[in-house]
């Protein structure tokens, strides 16, 4: 059994059997009052699957900055800065210029953290906050009347060969990140300056640039999943990131990535945003309250973060 | 045994199936100092821990004074008079250290801390370990590593122990300090304390302890009074097979004239108040050593020639260029590269919780990528070298780095620099609390790297290294060479009297 899972993979062994519970839990519900098993169906789970792409593409990014001990708490507001600047410049240009709003956010976070060596939590907070005064300066507080372009609706709401677009985004980005991590000089520099700074940079390892290359990777996502929202909703709107924040780093830390960094595989965090996925579907289709749903939500991250330190403690 | 304090019967202790201490029948006299030898991964590490509460045996038992005893926690064991002195530093570098010397049980008044008594108790504990000169009131985080040890002897005696076990506890001391812990040992023998005393150093050893035991392989070898064997027959007990020489054979005086130029130059180094001129030189082919008292300066050396520290003074040439680099990045690429062994190998030398491969590879990824990617060929190709070149034992090159012992670890930290075949190498103190046996594999890789015409600078605090291991050393003190020996001009006596600059005719 120790052979079978690794200590690594116990947290995402754990999170796809609470996959399981959930589904089960949800079809015996809906059996016994509809008789129907609607969880089950690939439509389900197709929509299931684009409504997670918006938070598993913030969910990317961040954890590229959770696995070297750092947080980005911008995701918020650049998500929404991008997808308001999206709106506003329309036309072909509206996605390059949200990207590298994406990106100029990630560089001024980058430098911040890395160079100015000011904590991340404060950091990007306050760049967060930034963000958010600049759109509600450009905006005057309201939602701006401009409207996606077909670009970012096609790739939000559309479906290519049956699957919606917004799948294949997810599933580049997700190409992409685990090419990065497992592949690259850069991802393996991640996981060292996570587990070590110290003993990285006496490796020769530039660790500033790679902070800041983890921050611009962590812009860039949000970015993407904003042009995506703004798409799906066919505009831009004051505060769209915020519900995508916690979840994020939920999803993070319940596949398995060490909060304080330098450990945690990227298909973790893919099982950690479908959980959360799921779990919010099913207990809505439950129609469990609002008040219910906001409290076994967390009660649940709660009670698996739980499950998971005592079995590292056992292994150690 | 006249007066066995603690006695150990048929303790065994398995890890995950793995055996780390089998049958141990182990017993402990008062006013005694005891030595428990054996390389790491001996067991004896598994032993103390179980000594001193952290660890639960499987099977055996354990009497303290004739009555079987049983500790759940290292506060029940130091209830009794266990008191343990960890390898690993125990005190928390943000605390004071009036506030680390009474952290188990700090005098109360009314229920809150008392901290003038407290004050008043951390300076009469570092004057009983001759430590007058740190401030109760400065953070350890501030203190040298071998001041923190010191304060670590001081807060394990503030607890009156009954037995006290000392592991590793003079590794990063100076010549001075050592000499005070002698005394205290000395001291609490004479009121009946039994002493466990663990020691990589032979000749601490043997100058201190009155008893000896040899453990190898968790299992316990021999318990014999010092003087019954010799050194070579003790060895030979740990390690069970024959050594010769301790270390490799010095190449005949070399003549400095055959170089045009040393691979490595430095004069008149400053740095802030720790280096203030310093001057060297290294050339292909030699190892030249860094000798004196703990903090003279020396890790500023290395640091400053790696490039990490900023605003150095003075010049650094190598190969001939002038200016040294500005980070490690740079030490470590271009076409004469540098490569260092720092100082401790659990917070700069490793990733704890990676693995070995990561490890290995942590400084040659551009050796082994094709643009941005990583060839996954060459990667593997470059880790079975680095495990093979140096014999590092490790189960699978996919274990995390902290499962191998301190020996097997250091290694690693020396196959990751070996990997971009260095021309210039750092080594900062490699041989601190590590086993005989890698010990001398790291001088004889030493001596076969200088052959193989790479230049070595040195930093041991063990002077009999200094002696068997370098060509030349440079003795340090406040910050300046004061005085550079060669070849068999490197004595105990010379050296010694070099670090205290007592003599300035050794210069």
């Amino acid at each position: 059994m120790r052979r079978l899972v690794s200590a690594e993979n116990k947290p995402i062994a754990i999170a796809l059997g609470f996959i399981l519970v959930i589904l089960l839990i949800g079809t015996g519900y809906t059996l016994s009052t509809t008789g129907t098993a609607p969880l089950l169906s690939p439509n389900y789970l197709l929509q299931q699957l684009q409504i997670g792409a918006f938070l598993g593409i913030c969910a990317a990014g961040i954890m590229m900055v959770i696995l070297l001990g750092h947080i980005d708490l911008s995701i918020p507001w650049t998500l929404t800065a991008a997808a308001m600047t999206a709106t506003a410049i329309g036309g072909d240009m509206a996605v390059p210029t949200a990207l590298a709003v994406g990106v100029a956010v990630g560089l001024v976070n980058g430098i911040g953290v890395a160079w100015l060596r000011i904590p991340s939590m404060i950091f990007t907070l306050g760049v967060d906050t930034v963000l958010r005064g600049l759109m509600v300066a450009q905006t005057g507080g309201f939602a701006p009347q401009d409207t996606a372009t077909p670009l970012m609706v096609f790739l939000a709401k559309e479906r290519l060969l049956g699957i919606p677009a917004a799948i294949f985004v997810w599933a580049a980005v997700s190409l992409a990140i685990v090419v990065i991590l497992t592949r690259t000089g850069f991802g393996r520099a991640i996981y060292a300056t996570g587990s070590r700074e110290a003993a990285a940079y006496l490796s020769g390892i530039h660790t500033r640039w790679v902070i800041l290359g983890a921050f611009v990777v962590s812009g860039v996502c949000a970015a993407i999943a904003g042009i995506l929202l703004a798409g799906y909703s066919a505009k831009a709107y004051q505060g769209m990131g915020n519900v995508y924040l916690l979840p994020a780093i939920a999803a993070v830390v319940l596949g398995g990535t060490h909060i304080l960094g330098g450990r945690g595989r990227y298909i973790g965090t893919l099982i950690g945003v479908i959980l959360i996925v799921l779990l919010n579907s099913v207990l809505s289709i439950m129609q469990m309250p609002e008040a219910g749903r906001q409290i076994i939500y967390g009660a649940v991250i709660i009670a698996m973060l739980l499950v998971y330190g005592r079995n590292q403690r056992v292994l150690s | 045994m006249t007066d066995v304090i603690i006695e150990y019967r048929g303790i065994s202790k398995h890890f995950s199936g793995i055996r780390a201490l089998e049958d141990v029948d182990f017993a402990c006299s008062a006013g005694s100092i005891h030595g428990i030898l054996g390389e790491n991964g001996a067991g004896k590490s598994t032993l103390i821990k179980i000594m001193s509460g952290v660890l639960q045996p499987d099977a055996g038992e354990i009497r303290l004074e004739g009555r079987p005893v049983a500790f759940a926690s290292p506060r029940a064991a130091g209830d009794t008079g266990i008191i343990c002195m960890f390898q690993e530093l125990s005190l928390i570098p943000d605390l004071t250290v009036a506030d680390n010397l009474s952290i188990s049980d700090p005098p109360r008044r009314l229920g809150l801390i008392d901290r003038r008594a407290q004050k008043a108790r951390a300076e009469k504990l570092l004057a009983r370990v001759r430590c007058e000169d740190v401030d109760p009131n400065a953070l350890v985080r501030e203190l040298s590593l071998s001041r923190r040890q010191m304060i670590e002897i001081a807060k394990a005696l503030g607890r009156d122990p009954k037995v006290l076990i000392l592991d590793e506890a003079t590794s990063a001391l100076t010549a001075r300090d050592v000499q005070t812990v002698y005394d205290l040992l000395a001291d609490l023998k004479s009121k009946g304390v039994a002493s466990l005393f663990i020691s990589h150093r032979m000749h601490e050893v043997d100058a201190l302890c009155d008893t000896l035991s040899v453990f190898r392989n968790g299992r316990h070898i021999e318990t014999f009074a010092k003087g019954e064997k010799n050194g070579r027959e003790i060895v030979k007990l740990m390690i069970g097979r024959d050594v010769e020489a301790q270390f490799p054979p010095r190449p005949p005086a070399r003549q400095q004239a055959q170089e045009d130029q040393p691979l490595l130059q430095v004069s008149g180094l400053t740095w802030e108040d720790r280096l203030n001129g310093i001057d060297l030189s290294v050339a292909r082919g030699e190892i030249v050593g860094l000798g004196g008292l703990d903090g003279q300066g020396q890790k500023e050396l290395l640091l400053a020639l790696f490039g990490v520290l900023e605003h150095v003074g003075g010049e650094i040439a190598i190969a001939g260029q002038r200016g040294g680099p500005a980070s490690p990045a740079a030490a470590k690429s271009g076409s004469t590269r540098m490569a260092l062994v720092p100082e401790d190998r659990k917070t700069e030398g490793l990733m704890l919780g990676m693995s070995i491969a990561d490890n290995l590879l942590a400084a040659c990824q551009a050796r082994i990528s094709r643009g941005p990617f990583i060839d996954p060929q060459r990667a593997r190709q470059a880790v079975a070298d680095g495990i093979a070149k140096l014999q590092i034992k490790a189960g699978s090159p996919r274990d995390a780095v902290m499962t191998l012992s301190g020996g097997n670890q250091q290694k690693v930290v020396i196959a990751k620099w070996l990997m971009i075949d260095p021309d210039i190498i750092l080594l900062n103190d490699p041989t601190r609390g590590i086993d005989v046996g890698t010990k001398q594999e790291i001088y004889r890789l030493m001596r076969d790297l200088a052959d193989a015409g790479k230049a070595i600078l040195f930093y041991s605090s063990d002077y009999a290294e200094l002696i068997g291991c370098c060509d030349r050393v440079a003795v340090l003190y406040g910050g300046r060479v004061v005085s550079e020996q060669s070849g068999d001009g490197i004595t105990e006596e010379s050296l010694v009297a070099a670090s205290l600059n007592i003599d300035p005719r050794a210069a």
